[in-house]
């Protein structure tokens, strides 16, 4: 009488196990291919959206780009249809605001990470996020209703008393109290939000083993935050200040209201002007054929402006991560 | 010092740092003092130059558009367009806030299941073509709006010939809320701790099963979570609807019809010459303002709350 | 208010606390206590570190030891809520006195701590000589002298002496922390504390950091903090033994010489710790 033995019992589960494999393998492929149909379709959406822009732009790029980049004024419907105007004017609005934003954005966060108690840190952090996610149509309404004529009001009879006024911003203000400076304060208002809750992010996430060993070192407050916190944040910071100018420059309906919407080049301050994307916002409901092409052109720049600055900010606060990862 | 027995003190010679440093006089000292307090306090300067203009917005905003929103009849009734006869009939917004739940319903109906599985795919391939899609969603999510206003109105009102509609706005919307899912939901899933996949493999569940029932559940909270801040971001977006919606006058629910939208609205009566539109104008801003707090502050609290409970 | 104080101080430091033959306190605690929003972490600490020795802090976690020796250089001053009760005296002035400048303070009392933790955007010789910095030494040559003074007090300078602009954290865990006891030496302290400063690096870094120490308190007096009871026994002169009291805050069981503590102690908890039968 022999004895048989059976099969180990794992054995038969490992075959089991391996044809349960098998089998999941090929009955998982239409999840498998669903997500990868969705991944194509927001891959098309994409090339969709740059493609399509950069077509329907196609013919005022191929017969008039030197007008685009280099010309100055807006004749509808015909043409010609020069974008210096929106150039210059995206440069000097979201140049200044940015400046704004960025020296009072950087002490506001250092403020908010280093003086207020923890307890508020939370809630001032949550206030700041809303603030960001405000739409910027409102901000644009109360730089139009209250700030113009707050400006006109005050602001203007008060830095035109100011030598140089002249030659710096123009002896005149608009009679609505629409200007460039107008609007570069009320994007600087808009990007600080942004910018604040970005800084904020990459100033408390600084080891507090460095500020410990610098404070043991003797440093006072200032030269900790100055030579400590803000060095070793300082790609990431770089990384908010792109982002924000990227916001900026983006900005469409706020600039629209307040700016003045004047296609001219213009240096003086308070003198109307326009951005690009302001532009775009209000010809587009008038535009006829190649004044469309041409508002797409201007889309067209907007895009590669805000496509390379976004790229420069992810790639910074990339290396910021790889810099904390080393400490 | 008198009391003390000094044993082995070590010679002057070797202490020279030590004195350098206590021969810094007091004034420096005091200087380095003053100049810290002073710049800690410019930066505290800097919080309430923050916080001024932003408070007083909010402020006007309620101040100004609380009267205007106390009437029942601004939520049910169509505008009016004021005239020399009647220089203050303003009627309501009923089409505005139609016009914008329309809207983000549609975007979100386009948006949602799209991006919550290119979320997924992003945070579950390591393929090239995941690479290079989440550098896209990220570049999109920052793009200017009203470039996805352009592409609506060249796709839809070009080339399909659809027509200023509700569809082109929602659909200038939903490529707008894309990204902001896509990217939300790759790290919620990404965040699902991989014990707990594991745990499913070896128990014998198939992948696609551990992926629905193990993955997502657990993920479920930061992909809402990012859903409501994308569609409250969408809610408030002027330039894409802007070129494309049609601003109808009347209410409809219909994805054909030309609709309005209330930052539309605001942009608009922003503008108008009358100043009864220009008082109304801020009780548009206040709801919409309160819709965007709304949801995003649910988002937020219904966020941390799940940490918590974890 | 300040005179009755100054009084007390001036008794403090005349009367005779420590034995003559272990020389001169560099710092004595009296009754000092740590709380955090009214919660005692730590009490009831009263002994003295003596010049040119290395004490030690020792006993499980929670004991408080890392808490009382943050007190040693105000570092809960910026900590909401920490409240330092009772005296700590250095060279007979107590440190929590109104008109003590707490940044002067801490060039004379530096410190280590437990992850090496240089300044990742300074090379090496920034990192030497930044507490100096801070304190507005700005002379080129003096700078040089301190930065290779103290590199070779911590046994850094033969490896480094080549590469003093590279950045700090190209250096290996051990001598990242030799950079940072270089960094505190710089500043030529007089107490210097160490929160266990070996826990975060391999044996053979640990070891050489051990041997730093026994060099190093011919300059400067070390208080360290350490989970390791064979590192104590091997590098302290002088022991404090800490332990979590009922109402979870650590109190002082029991001061003396590192051998009384391990072979002879007082308390038998002492004895029990040391053996390794808790903690």
């Amino acid at each position: 009488m022999s004895i048989v033995i059976p099969p180990p019992p794992d054995f038969t589960t490992h075959e089991e196990e391996a044809a349960e494999f098998n089998s999941a393998a090929s009955s998982r492929t239409w999840y498998h291919y669903l997500l990868i149909f969705a991944a194509l379709l927001f891959g098309a959406v994409s090339v969709g959206f740059v493609g399509t822009i950069v077509w329907n732009s196609a013919p005022e790029w191929a017969h008039h780009t030197g007008t685009l980049l280099g010309g100055n004024g807006w004749q509808s419907p015909l043409g010609p249809f020069g974008g210096l105007a929106m150039i210059v004017g995206t440069l000097e609005t979201s140049v200044i605001a940015l400046v704004i934003a960025v020296v009072i954005g950087l002490g506001t966060s250092i403020s908010i990470v280093f003086l207020i108690p923890r307890r508020f840190r939370n809630v001032v952090a949550t206030f700041v996020e809303l603030l960001a996610a405000v739409p910027s149509v409102v901000y644009g309404l109360w730089g139009f209703l209250v700030l113009a004529p707050w400006m006109l009001k005050t602001v203007i009879p008060w830095l035109n008393s100011w030598p140089f006024a002249k030659e710096l911003f123009g002896n005149v203000g608009q009679e609505d109290g629409q200007s460039l400076l107008l609007a570069s304060i009320v994007l600087a208002v808009m990007i600080l939000p942004t910018f604040v809750a970005i800084s904020r992010e990459v100033i408390s996430v600084v080891p507090n083993d460095l500020i410990e060993a610098s404070l043991s070192l003797g440093a006072t407050r200032w030269q900790v935050i100055r030579e400590v916190v803000l060095p070793t944040a300082k790609i990431g910071l770089f990384g908010a200040t792109f982002l924000a100018l990227a916001r900026a420059t983006g900005e469409t309906v706020a600039v629209a209201l307040v700016a003045g919407g004047v296609a001219n080049v213009q240096f003086h301050l308070l003198y109307p002007g326009t951005s690009i994307a302001a532009w775009i916002a209000t010809e587009f409901g008038e535009a006829q054929g190649n004044e469309v092409a041409a508002l797409m052109a201007l889309g067209v720049l907007l895009m590669l402006v805000n496509f390379g600055l976004s790229l420069i900010s992810r790639w910074l606060v990339s290396r910021q991560r790889k810099v904390l990862a080393v400490v | 010092m008198s009391g003390m027995i000094e044993l082995e003190e070590p010679k002057a010679a070797e202490h020279q740092m030590r004195d350098e440093i206590r021969q810094i006089s007091d004034k420096v000292r005091r200087r380095r003092q003053l100049r810290s307090t002073m710049m800690v306090a410019l930066c505290a300067i800097a919080l309430c130059i923050t916080a001024v203009p932003l408070f007083l917005l909010l402020y006007q905003l309620f101040n100004r558009g609380l009267p205007v929103v106390l009437h029942p009849g601004f939520y049910t009734q169509l505008p009016q367009t004021p005239n020399l006869i009647t220089p203050n009939a303003t009627g309501g917004i009923s089409n505005a806030i139609i016009g914008t739940l329309v809207l983000s319903l549609y975007a979100s109906i386009m948006a949602i299941p799209v991006g919550v599985l290119v979320g997924i795919y992003l945070a579950e391939s390591d393929s090239k073509l995941a690479a290079s899609l989440r550098v896209i969603a990220q570049t999109m999510a920052g793009a200017p709006s009203i470039l996805m206003g352009l592409f609506a109105f060249s796709f839809i009102i070009r080339d399909l010939h659809i027509g200023f509609s509700a569809l082109a706005g929602s659909f200038a919307l939903a490529v707008l809320m894309l990204p902001v899912i896509i990217i939300s939901s790759e790290i919620a899933v990404r965040g699902v701790p991989n014990t707990l996949r594991e745990a499913g493999l070896a128990l014998g569940a198939k992948p696609h099963k551990v992926s629905m029932k193990i993955v997502l559940p657990a993920a479920l909270t930061g992909i809402v979570t990012g859903i409501i801040l994308a569609i409250s971001r969408a809610i408030g977006e002027t330039a894409p609807v802007l070129l494309v919606i049609g601003g109808g006058y009347i209410n409809s629910w219909k994805p054909l019809d030309p609709v309005a939208a209330m930052p539309l609205s605001i942009y608009e009566n922003a503008k108008s010459e009358w100043p009864s539109l220009r008082t109304e104008v801020w009780g548009i801003a206040l709801v919409l303002v309160v819709f965007v707090f709304v949801l995003s502050l649910s988002a937020r609290i219904w966020a941390s709350r799940k940490q918590q409970a974890r | 208010m300040d005179q009755e104080f100054m009084a007390q101080v001036e008794t403090k430091v005349t009367a005779p606390t420590e034995t003559p033959e272990r020389g001169a306190s560099a710092m004595q605690l009296k009754n000092v206590a740590v709380s955090f929003h009214g919660r005692t972490a730590v009490r009831d600490c009263t002994f003295n570190i003596t010049k040119n020795r290395v004490t030690s802090l020792i006993g499980p976690s929670g004991s408080g030891k890392t808490t009382l020796l943050r007190a040693l250089n105000r570092l809960h001053d910026l900590t909401p809520g920490a409240k330092v009760a009772g005296q700590i005296l250095l060279e007979g002035t107590d440190i929590y006195r109104g008109d003590i400048t707490v940044t002067e303070l801490r060039t004379r009392v530096g410190m280590v701590f437990q992850r090496p933790n240089p300044f990742p955007t300074m090379s090496i010789y920034e990192n030497a000589v930044s507490g100096l910095r801070f304190n507005g030494v700005k002379k080129k040559a003096l700078l040089d002298e301190a930065a290779e003074t103290s590199l070779k007090s911590a046994a850094l300078w033969d490896s480094v002496q080549n590469r003093l602009k590279v950045a700090a954290s190209n250096l290996s865990g051990g001598e990242q922390q030799r950079l940072c006891i270089a960094r505190a030496l710089a500043m030529d302290p007089e107490v210097l504390l160490m929160d266990e400063p070996t826990s975060a690096l391999d044996p053979i870094a640990t070891l050489k950091i051990e041997e730093l120490m026994t060099e190093l308190k011919k300059r400067v007096t070390v208080i360290i903090v350490t989970h390791n009871m064979q590192q104590a026994a091997r590098i302290s002169d002088d022991c404090a033994f800490l332990l979590m009291g009922e109402d979870r805050a650590g109190e002082l069981i029991e001061f003396d010489t590192t051998e009384k503590i391990f072979n002879n102690p007082i308390d038998p908890r002492t004895l029990d710790y040391t053996l390794g039968r808790f903690g």
